[in-house]
């Protein structure tokens, strides 16, 4: 794959990445479910990293990161390590424990919207911003809901994929 | 026939004179009606000159068409660019007449509140997560916005607080984030609370006001504002409605359910309050 392919490649991937945060940013929160909205950008990075491998998972994740941190108010930079460190994970987990399919995103998708939205609660906890009850019923839909979504954002990536992705360019 | 005119003419002269001798006394009696004979007159001839009227019309349609198409096409199109222009200046009215209203409020605001020192500002993104609810406006610390500064509307409802300031913009915690914590009073009962954003009540765009005291006899409907206490935010800003008394689940204390004054989703142009008078 020559390096005007791998850009081809990431081009088209960034792409979908912003039709993704479009939907999560602008027009989904605007219908809410029940008072909730769903989270599109870990479905995305778990879609991604699953099909294309850790390596490429890593620096998936780590825009992903890069984007919420920037793109949505009071971020404090952890994410873009958190997300990167997920992508890494979960594209390890499909290469070498699970399958490159929509089971293995939807199981790596909750994975990281568990850890995630477990990381909020506990810091929920710790700063005493509410009871565990509370705080769970904003994480369990919200998890919820991102998973009903997962299978539209792995259909769109997995359209990328088999375009451009892995090493079709080649 | 010359013979008839010159053997008649007095005779013309005299019934002309007559007639013009009737329809002057006629028009004079009858008062800024026409005078019966012109109305006979005009009655008679109105289909006929409306005839007229449509045959030439038509005939000047036609030679106008045939003739002068070009023209027309580009009058048409004068006329299109002109309806544009006209469309936009409505636009450009409508948004000025908000505008106004919004500052006539404003002005109304600023003469209760004279210590009231405002920055406008625009709403350009709305929260995104179930976690948060924040604005992001569209002015910074370059006009003057720092952290701690409320949020309003031009009627003096509170939107929330500026929560981080940028150089051209700022975000701002709403009244139902869960960071926000002030002194709330209800008007009608004089009772202070803390108000507080909480996880359990963001998703139906609700807050708390905690704290209650016990012989607060608090019902649907009362008013609620900021009390000022501590001195960090102004007193009297309009904070939303109760909409139900509960009890804690310690059992301890009771708190109101408060709905907000303001619709966020609808919200286009904020005001920050940059500097106020610490009423003491």
């Amino acid at each position: 794959m020559t390096r005007r392919d791998l850009i081809h490649k990431w081009s088209v991937y960034a792409l979908g990445l912003l039709i993704i945060w479009v939907l999560d940013a602008y027009i989904l929160p605007r219908y809410p479910l029940l008072g909730v909205s769903p989270m599109l950008l870990p479905p995305a990075l778990a879609a991604v990293a699953v099909l294309e491998g850790a390596y490429a998972g890593t620096g998936f994740g780590l825009a992903v990161g890069l984007l919420w941190e920037l793109a949505y108010p009071g971020g404090f930079g952890a994410l873009v390590i958190f997300m990167a460190l997920a992508g890494m994970a979960t594209g390890g987990l499909s290469q070498y424990a699970l399958s490159q399919s929509l089971p293995g995103c939807l199981l790596c998708s909750a994975g990281v919207l568990a850890l995630l939205d477990g990381l909020r609660v506990a810091r929920g906890l710790i700063t005493n911003a509410a009871e565990l009850p509370a705080l769970l019923q904003v994480a369990l839909p919200e998890c919820l809901l991102s998973l009903a979504w997962t299978p539209l954002v792995y259909l769109l990536f997995r359209s990328i994929y088999r375009r451009v992705g892995g090493t079709k360019l080649a | 026939m010359k013979d008839f005119f010159r053997q008649n003419g007095i005779l013309l002269v005299v019934i002309a004179l007559l007639l013009s001798i009737l329809i002057g006394v006629g028009s004079a009696f009858l008062g800024g009606n026409s005078d019966p004979l012109s109305n006979v007159f005009n009655a008679v001839t109105a289909p006929i000159r409306g005839g007229i009227s449509a045959v030439t019309g038509w005939a000047e349609g036609v030679y106008t068409y045939v003739f002068h198409y070009g023209e027309l096409h580009d009058e048409l199109d004068q006329l299109r660019a002109r309806v544009a222009e006209l469309e936009s200046e409505v636009r450009d009215g409508q948004e000025a007449s908000r505008e106004n209203e919004q500052l006539r409020e404003l002005l109304a605001l600023q003469a209760r509140r004279r210590d009231f020192v405002f920055e406008s500002a625009r709403v350009t993104a709305r929260s995104t997560s179930n976690w948060a609810s924040t604005l992001t406006l569209s002015k910074g610390t370059s006009a003057g916005v720092e952290v701690g500064d409320c949020v309003i509307t031009e009627t003096g409802e509170l939107v929330g607080v500026v929560s981080e300031a940028g150089l051209n913009w700022s975000t701002v915690s709403t009244v139902i984030n869960t960071d926000i914590e002030m002194g709330g009073i209800v008007t009608r009962t004089h009772s202070a609370g803390i108000l507080e954003g909480d996880f359990a009540l963001m998703g139906e765009g609700r807050l708390k006001l905690s704290y209650l005291p016990d012989g607060a006899q608090l019902v649907s409907g009362d008013e609620v504002l900021t009390s000022g206490k501590g001195d960090v935010y102004p007193s009297g800003l309009v904070v939303g409605q109760v909409e139900g008394v509960f009890t804690d689940p310690s059992g301890m204390t009771r708190y109101a359910v408060v709905v907000p004054a303001v619709q966020f989703d609808s919200l286009i142009e904020v005001f920050v309050i940059k500097d106020f008078d610490i009423v003491e």
